[in-house]
């Protein structure tokens, strides 16, 4: 075996790990280890000459294995390997122990940072002694991309892929394009006609050569990795068709939160308590009218329900307030003479031209009355004989503090977006996660809002969680141009830390199989051992760590790497105390 | 002396012997039953304190490496045990740590949950059986009006052989069972080139599963831990997969699953596969994924319902483990 010659680089960080770790008695003392041929201290390791501090000392000392104690790797790893790559020495050959974030920044005793320093180090110096290199691999991209789903936002995504001259596999499940989209009227806040902008989309996508379309199309279990999936959709649940593709789009959409759940609210019960969906479907119609045909006189329109409330859903939907405004605005012309009550919660106007569409739309004689929407919601009966209206809502209005009866004729309830009821069904089959309210998980949060922790699929629209038709197509538009920057590059770089199966030991348990979260092991019935699909494979380590023969290993992760790392870990406490 | 018996290979020298031991290994090697001929004809016994009246001083006046083969049975409980493994080592070519006991520690080794002290306490004075009002213990030394008596200092941890000597094969099984012996045994007479030292043999690098008839899935997803006599097993499906713990998937084979055919789950006595240091953590982070629930509360009664935990995936492997023992 080749003999082991380690470099080891303490960083001060500036003052960031100097002041609280004595980087100098650091690298001291990694000098007295086995295997150990240089330990020096630099002021910042992954500066230009710090790094060819590193590259120049490999060559002239003919290193292999390198550590470096500074910050997290998460920062600076990626700094490193591409160090030990330009000296010609295989990048994972590399370990980093984190001795700012794990230990100058949240310690205050020097002398105990100092030791706890050493302890990382050396845990460090004891991994890095039994890596092995690793070699970088890609897959070639296959330039199709799948879309699932015909609303705004699979429709604008398709569209710009397909201008791009790359082919474009549409699949929606009903028979007609376009979404929750297609249904409204007006958009707010700047009025425009909704259909007016998916008619034009949609009759482009029609005829777009680039785009193949499914309607009325369902899909089955989706296999491979990015750059090649392959799937069976079935269409009118008779006719199949197999395709390949190498990006994923999935832009299943919403589904509007259905009120009768609500006792408060009465819906189903009371012929003109209605939800917003249905008061867009009277808009398209052109007549605003009660069940009996009459020219409502009060009308009034509920706002949260079924979100914001721990009941129901507790996050906000985000369009309901500035839907609730544009219906006053539309109400107000179609009825110049009828009261309009808009009953909410917290009016959330953010966004470009909202609070001002706001600011426009309280000048048109609207009355607003505010509702406690985590303790009291509002209630609605039929009315008396007496009564001069249909309906009365009581409301306890928060600013007056006063309780009020409100006459109503007809009642808007902005019902909330809830997650697709197929959304389970479509993350199995694509492989990807849900939070706790059944919309998708993105990668990041802030960093990656449109990316899954499965490469090569994307998230787009009201799957993601709730949002206006701009975000939708803003998010759908950047899945599109991440995907087209794949398809450019011709081919993706898949993880190398990935786990495999040793088929002389695996004995075929099958524990394995199902607690991966990237579907990538599967079970060769034949040889009767699991088969890890490494492409697939993310280097997560549940699998090894769940398999009970030592089968599987985790490259970069072996048991022997991490107990060696421990028994580093533990050699300096042990020593001193 | 005719021709025949001069060309004859010269006969090997074997040596068996037991420390921390219940006498099962030392039987196995009886259980060779009519091929105990074949033995004989190729080893000389020199030295086994079960079956043949050889002595302590017989051993000691040996010549270093004399011996070709012991098996040593038995884990290190005391310095006794201690002692005789050193001698064995020094007269001895081959030593082979023979059966669960002296390759991991075994079923003695599970005291290293308790202290010297309290496995004293409980024997000595507080079993319901015992009656000693004035607490007499064993001593190390004891004065009598003839002198000074004198007992193996009894330790506080089991041990298993290679934690006390270098040993060169582990031969596992509570106890081995007798077919590997044999194949083992051959091998070494006919002189076939051995596997590397410090290594694992007369077992398989598979565990347990890839061996076992009943049937196997994925689906290991267990909502109740039963104990096998609170199940009605089918005889069919894998015991995991019927809430049983079975650590069959982390235990070497080699035994022919002998306990799964008897209907019991396998319990571990063959020890865990080529590369894994520790076969109760190995086997509880596997039992662990197959726990059915995500709220923690119920995984933490699922988990409640595992009898015994440290008995169960320890049984045979404590001492040889990284735990080791019980922090006291």
């Amino acid at each position: 075996m080749e003999e082991k010659r380690i470099g080891v680089y303490v960083c001060w960080c500036g003052n960031n790990i100097a002041l609280m770790v004595d980087v100098e008695a650091v690298s001291e003392e990694m000098k007295k280890l086995p295997n150990v041929v240089i330990a020096k201290n630099y002021k910042y390791m992954c500066s230009d000459p710090g790094q060819d501090l590193i590259i120049n000392d490999i060559k002239e000392h003919n290193l292999n294995r390198i550590v470096v104690a500074a910050c997290s790797p998460r920062i600076h790893e990626l700094t490193f390997r591409k160090a030990l790559e330009n000296a010609g020495l295989n990048p994972y050959m590399f370990e980093m122990a984190n001795i700012r974030e794990q230990v100058s920044w949240v310690h205050t005793n020097r002398e105990e940072a100092t030791r706890k320093a050493k302890s990382l180090v050396v845990g460090a110096i004891n991994k890095v002694s039994f890596h092995e290199p690793l070699d970088k691999r890609s897959v070639d991209i296959d330039p199709a991309t799948l879309i699932i789903g015909g609303g705004i936002s699979g429709i604008s995504a398709a569209l710009l892929i397909a201008d791009s001259g790359n082919k474009v596999y549409l699949v929606e499940k009903t028979g007609k394009l376009g979404g929750h989209t297609a249904n409204v009227d007006l958009t707010f806040p700047y009025l425009y006609s909704a259909q007016q902008m998916i008619d034009f989309k949609i009759k482009r996508l029609i005829n777009h050569p680039n785009i193949e379309l499914f309607l009325d199309t369902q899909i089955e279990e989706i296999f491979g990795y990015v750059g090649n999936f392959e799937t069976t959709l079935k269409i009118n649940t008779a006719e199949k068709v197999e395709l390949k593709f190498g990006n994923i789009i999935v832009a299943t959409g919403l589904k509007t939160f259905d009120p009768s759940g609500i006792e408060e609210y009465g819906y189903g019960k009371l012929p003109d308590v209605i939800t917003s969906s249905e008061f867009e479907k009277m808009l398209l119609h052109g007549k605003v009218q009660t069940k009996e045909g009459k020219v409502p006189k009060n009308v009034v329109i509920i706002h949260c329900v079924g979100s914001r409330n721990k009941n129901y859903h507790e996050y906000c939907s985000r369009t309901c307030c500035m839907t609730a405004l544009k219906y006053s605005n539309q109400l107000r012309s179609a009825l110049p003479h009828s009261n309009i009550f808009q009953v909410y919660a917290d009016m959330r106007a953010f966004g470009k031209g909202c609070e001002e569409f706001y600011t426009q739309s309280s000048r048109k004689d609207i009355m607003f009355l505010m509702f406690d929407q985590q303790n009291e919601l509002p209630k609605i009966r039929e009315a008396g004989k007496k009564d001069n209206c249909n309906l009365i809502v009581e409301i306890n209005e928060k600013l007056s503090g006063e309780p009020i009866e409100v006459p109503a004729d007809l009642v808007i309830l902005m019902t909330s977006m809830e997650a697709h009821e197929e959304a389970k069904n479509i993350a199995h089959a694509v492989g990807i996660s849900m939070c706790g309210n059944d919309f998708y998980i993105e990668k990041h949060p802030k960093l990656d809002p449109v990316a899954t922790t499965t490469d090569g699929v994307y998230i787009v629209g009201t799957c993601q969680g709730p949002k206006d038709i701009p975000d939708s197509i803003s998010q759908a538009e950047a899945a599109a141009a991440r995907i087209l920057a794949i398809i450019l590059q011709g081919s993706v770089h898949v993880e190398v830390t990935t786990a495999f199966v040793n088929e002389e030991v695996c004995c075929g348990c099958q524990t394995c199989i199902c607690v991966c979260p990237y579907t990538a092991i599967s079970f060769d019935e034949e040889k009767n051992v699991s088969v890890v699909n490494e492409i697939l494979c993310k280097g997560c380590g549940t699998c090894g760590s769940a398999c009970p023969t030592g089968a599987i290993r985790c490259r970069h992760f072996t048991d022997k790497q991490i107990l060696s790392q421990i028994e580093g870990l533990m050699s300096i406490t042990l020593e001193e105390v | 002396m005719g021709e025949d018996e001069k060309n004859k290979k010269p006969k090997l020298k074997m040596a068996v012997y037991w420390g921390a031991a219940c006498g099962g290994c030392c039987v196995s090697v009886l259980d060779v039953h009519e091929k105990l001929f074949d033995v004989v004809a190729a080893a000389d016994l020199v030295f086994w304190p079960i079956a043949l009246d050889f002595k302590y001083k017989d051993l000691k006046a040996m010549p270093d490496g004399y011996i070709d083969l012991t098996l040593y049975n038995g884990a290190i409980r005391n310095s006794e045990n201690q002692h005789i493994a050193m001698l064995l080592r020094q007269k001895t070519k081959i030593l082979v740590a023979y059966g669960s006991c002296a390759h991991m520690g075994g079923i003695p080794g599970l005291a290293n949950f308790s202290t010297k002290e309290q496995i004293f306490d409980r024997i000595y004075c507080d079993t319901e059986s015992t009656e000693n009002p004035e607490k007499i213990k064993p001593q190390h030394i004891y004065k009598v009006p003839e002198g000074e008596l004198e007992l193996p200092i009894f330790y506080n941890d089991v041990m298993p052989l290679d934690q006390v000597v270098c040993v060169d094969y582990y031969l596992p099984g509570c106890p081995p069972q007798t077919e590997r012996l044999l194949e083992v045994f051959m091998a070494i007479v006919n002189g076939s080139e051995l596997p590397s030292k410090k290594t694992v043999i007369g077992a398989y690098e598979k565990s347990q599963c890839d061996e076992c008839e009943r049937k196997k899935t994925e689906n290991k997803k267990i909502k109740k831990f039963y104990r096998p006599w609170e199940i009605e097993d089918d005889g069919e499906t894998c015991f995991l997969e019927q809430g049983v713990i079975c650590l069959g998937p982390a235990t070497r084979g080699g035994c022919g699953t002998r306990c799964i055919k008897g209907n019991a789950p396998c319990r571990g006595c063959y020890g865990p596969p080529p590369d894994v240091s520790d076969p109760g953590a190995k086997m509880m982070s596997a039992i662990a994924t197959m726990i059915d629930a995500n709220d923690p509360e119920e995984i933490e009664n699922i988990i409640e319902q595992i009898e015994d935990p440290a008995g169960t995936f320890y049984r045979f492997s404590l001492p040889g483990s990284i735990l080791r023992r019980k922090v006291v």
